[in-house]
């Protein structure tokens, strides 16, 4: 079987060994069937709305990927984005900062509270959904305490071009999302820190035996997910044009929706940020044809969870596929 | 008459006989005792007697009907595991009715109703708790008596289990456990203990049946016989007794000093490794050997001494420092502690070097790659390649792995704990002949946990005794086996 796997095309093999070749697939047929039923759906400014939106739930959902990885998740993501946003409108709106200094700050006050995040969780050695449902109900009501549940508007137009505009073709907010994807890729693939993480996912005790410190790395995860986070949240204000607390409503549940579509086990050790990415275009074609195809206004929410369940339970099904292959492999 | 029967049986694991047709039979009114070295058989009997597992070749009969095909025949044999298996946050009457056949009406447990059943059954058993206490709150000594009421007071039961019952027991509740079982010998059911302890063997039993290697290799009524003969037919006679792996080239010079170190389960333990060395700990499972080691690695806390590496002061607590500074420790539990399971060979080999690992770009696949085929060539791990996920491979080859992982990181003192657990006999060889040439070659110190004399006696220059946490005694391989054993066992 090996010497059959060899003689064939290289990119053909690391093709058919990749587990993410299947939600590609997945994703390619839901494009094909997308561009059918829909004949707006190719309209270019159709396919800018779908991906301006995927940048968004693509760039927290590569960086929830992380935490999972570790076997951990963050629900706070969607409260961080508002409230950095929040701040970063503060700033702008109401002390007249410079913008961009501004923005700046914001992203480091992200780092801070995923940092803060992730210092509870190890030292205080808590469960990770649990804590950050705490964290986010804080983060939330210091949105509320800021804002008195009024959005900030009269944000300075120069950074609009962040949220609303396209470079060439492409919505800006999307080159930011790639930007992401890759240094996160770096890191995963690349980098001891990427290697770490993998190991403290298969087994937190095997990862501390080998000499790992693993809440160092924790912490890390936890502070780089509150940076990404608060970089998402900026580049809505900038897109709406208006700070909101109700910026990021839905993110902490797309962000795990998209990671697990993509092939990210919530067991912590397997899968792929890149996974996650391809999960994020899923449910944003999902809610676009939702749109395009008219579902009633009142259904859609209904319909969108339940195709999101039925996409989810690709990655599954294909694991349980790989648990049958594993057993015949260890019975032979 | 006999209620419970075994004719024959034969069960086999990949790599291992473990049991190897095997004839047991239980009489009512009797007090049977088994015993035999960890990995002699003695658990995969009990899983066959009990139904857990089903034997290969052989029949299991319980009053005169093939269990095996009726499976709810099993429900006769009363079994009390080894380790506690309470509900720790339920309560003493909630733990004690589960599933609450009979509690109340149509489903509802009703929690006054199954308090007051309690009542006569703690009495009964001399336990000395209030059936509202919580099972995390009551000594570990009232859970283990309170795990055999829940299994006896049901009554329907022919045959009682029970597997070293008295690990956990103080002197005093031994004796009530004494008694309990006494009590249930008069009432005509079979009783089959499970010790280490000779004493409480000679104490208690009526027949004794001793395993070795898979294969019944005695029985005898308990008064024709006395402990030394016990241990001669549990150890036997060893054929390849002249094949040794202990280091040739131990040095004069100190690697490892170890002073009044006390931790979690052990008191004030002193000892020395010298390079080149291989020290053997030997002891019972849970006599604190495992607990002792992680603490000088610094995975568990110890509380009060010193170690020195190298005439330097340790650093204790800190798992990181150990592993950077040499002291690399090879956990028994491989799956959990040991590989990265879905990880491939390459990943898991790389990720203790991975500074080592950098290449222009980041980590350098080339450069793993030629580390893991190294490591593969090294320590001849059976497999196709270096992509292969390290769960499918033998529990053997794994172990080599780890053992080449270790080696990457030019390690000082290496512990290797239980590093044969669950590996069959001709890798056991290999992995001995791997440890003589790390001490003989890289003049590595060695400390290996072994619960299986031969092999600490076959592989260590020194063998230290631990009994409860505390060192009862340092030996020579060549000393007799039988004053070894005593000692892990506490009768010395």
């Amino acid at each position: 079987m090996n010497e059959k796997a060899k003689s064939t095309n290289p990119v053909i093999s690391a093709l058919k060994k990749s587990n993410m070749t299947a939600i590609g697939a997945v994703l390619v047929v839901m494009i094909i069937i997308a561009s059918i039923s829909s004949p707006y759906f190719l309209d270019i400014y159709n396919l800018q709305s779908v991906i301006r939106d995927l940048a968004f739930v693509g760039m927290i959902g590569v960086a929830q990927s992380l935490l999972l990885l570790i076997g951990e998740l963050d629900l706070s993501v969607g409260k961080i984005a508002s409230l950095c946003g929040i701040l970063s409108g503060m700033m702008m709106v109401t002390y007249g900062m410079n913008p961009w200094l501004s923005l700046a700050i914001a992203l480091l006050c992200g780092l801070l509270f995923g940092c803060i995040n992730g210092l509870i969780i190890t030292k205080l050695r808590l469960n990770s959904m649990v804590a950050t449902i705490g964290m986010q109900g804080l983060y939330g009501g210091i949105n509320l305490v800021l804002t008195k549940g009024k959005a900030i508007t009269g944000i300075p137009e120069e950074i609009y071009f962040l949220g609303k505009g396209n470079v060439g073709p492409i919505p800006a907010p999307f080159l930011f999302c790639i930007g992401v994807l890759i240094v996160v890729l770096f890191l995963v693939k690349k980098t001891k820190t990427g290697r770490y993480i993998y190991a403290i996912g298969n087994s937190r005790e095997a990862a501390r035996i080998l000499g790992i410190n693993v809440n160092r790395i924790r912490v890390l995860i936890y502070s780089l997910v509150g940076l990404i986070s608060s970089l998402a949240g900026i580049l809505y204000v900038a897109r709406l044009g208006s700070s909101q607390s109700a910026i990021g409503e839905n993110w902490p549940m797309n962000s795990i929706a998209s990671s697990v579509i993509g092939g990210v086990a919530l067991t912590g050790g397997i899968g792929n940020p890149a996974g996650a990415m391809i999960g994020a275009a899923i449910i944003s074609i999902i809610q676009n044809m939702i749109v395009l195809l008219g579902v009633n206004v009142y259904w859609q929410s209904a319909v969108s969870g339940i195709v999101v369940v039925i996409a989810i339970s690709f990655s599954s099904i294909s694991e349980i596929l790989r648990e049958r292959k594993a057993r015949k492999v260890k019975v032979g | 008459m006999n209620i419970l029967e075994a004719t024959g049986i034969t069960k086999v694991f990949p790599g291992v006989v473990a049991l190897d047709s095997v004839d047991v039979s239980f009489e009512p009114g009797q007090i049977h005792c088994i015993i035999g070295e960890n990995g002699a058989g003695k658990s995969t009997l009990i899983k066959c007697l009990t139904g857990v597992y089903t034997p290969e070749q052989g029949e299991v009969k319980i009053n005169g009907q093939d269990a095996l095909k009726q499976k709810e025949l099993f429900d006769k044999v009363a079994y009390v595991p080894q380790e506690i298996d309470l509900f720790p946050h339920m309560s003493v009457a909630e733990n004690l009715f589960i599933p609450y056949e009979k509690s109340g009406f149509k489903g509802m447990v009703n929690q006054k109703t199954l308090e007051k059943a309690a009542v006569p059954v703690l009495e009964r058993f001399s336990i000395p708790v209030r059936p509202d206490d919580l099972v995390k709150d009551i000594s570990i000594s009232s859970q283990q008596l309170l795990q055999i009421a829940r299994a006896v007071m049901h009554e329907n039961y022919d045959v009682l289990m029970l597997d070293e019952p008295t690990t956990s027991l103080t002197t005093k509740d031994t004796q009530i456990l004494f008694e309990i079982v006494q009590n249930i010998r008069k009432q005509n059911k079979a009783v089959i203990f499970i010790s280490h302890k000779l004493e409480e063997i000679f104490a208690l039993g009526d027949v004794i049946t001793v395993f070795r290697n898979g294969k019944k290799v005695a029985y005898s009524r308990l008064e024709d016989v006395d402990i030394p003969w016990v241990i001669k037919q549990m150890t036997g006679k060893e054929l390849d007794q002249n094949q040794v792996y202990y280091s040739n080239k131990v040095t004069d010079e100190v690697l490892l000093e170890v002073e009044h170190l006390t931790g979690e389960r052990f008191t004030d333990v002193s000892f020395q490794l010298k390079r080149g060395e291989i020290l053997g700990f030997s002891g019972l499972v849970g006599a604190g050997r495992s607990e002792l080691m992680q603490a000088i690695f610094g995975y568990l806390p110890a509380y009060e001494g010193s170690v020195k590496l190298d005439g330097e002061n340790w650093k204790l607590g800190d798992p990181t420092f150990s592993v950077k500074h040499g002291f690399i420790y090879l956990p028994e539990e491989r799956k959990k502690q040991g590989i990265l399971p879905v990880l491939s060979i390459r990943e898991n080999i790389s990720m203790a070097v991975l500074d080592d690992m950098k290449g222009p770009f980041g980590l350098s696949g080339k450069k793993e790659e030629e580390l893991a085929q190294k490591v593969i060539k090294t320590y001849d791990v059976k497999t196709p390649d270096a992509d292969k996920e390290i769960q499918f491979l033998s529990g053997g080859n794994q172990q080599k792995v780890i053992i080449g992982r270790a080696m990457c990181c030019n390690p000082k003192v290496m512990v290797f704990d239980e590093p044969t657990k669950g590996i069959d006999v001709g890798t056991k060889a290999e992995i001995y002949r791997l440890m003589k040439e790390l001490a003989e070659e890289k003049g590595i110190g060695i400390i290996l946990i072994s619960s299986e004399m031969d092999e600490v006696r076959k592989c260590s220059n020194r063998i230290i005794a631990l009994y409860e946490g505390r060192k009862v005694g340092e030996f020579d391989p060549s000393s007799d086996k039988q004053e070894i054993l005593s000692a892990i066992i506490g009768v010395a």
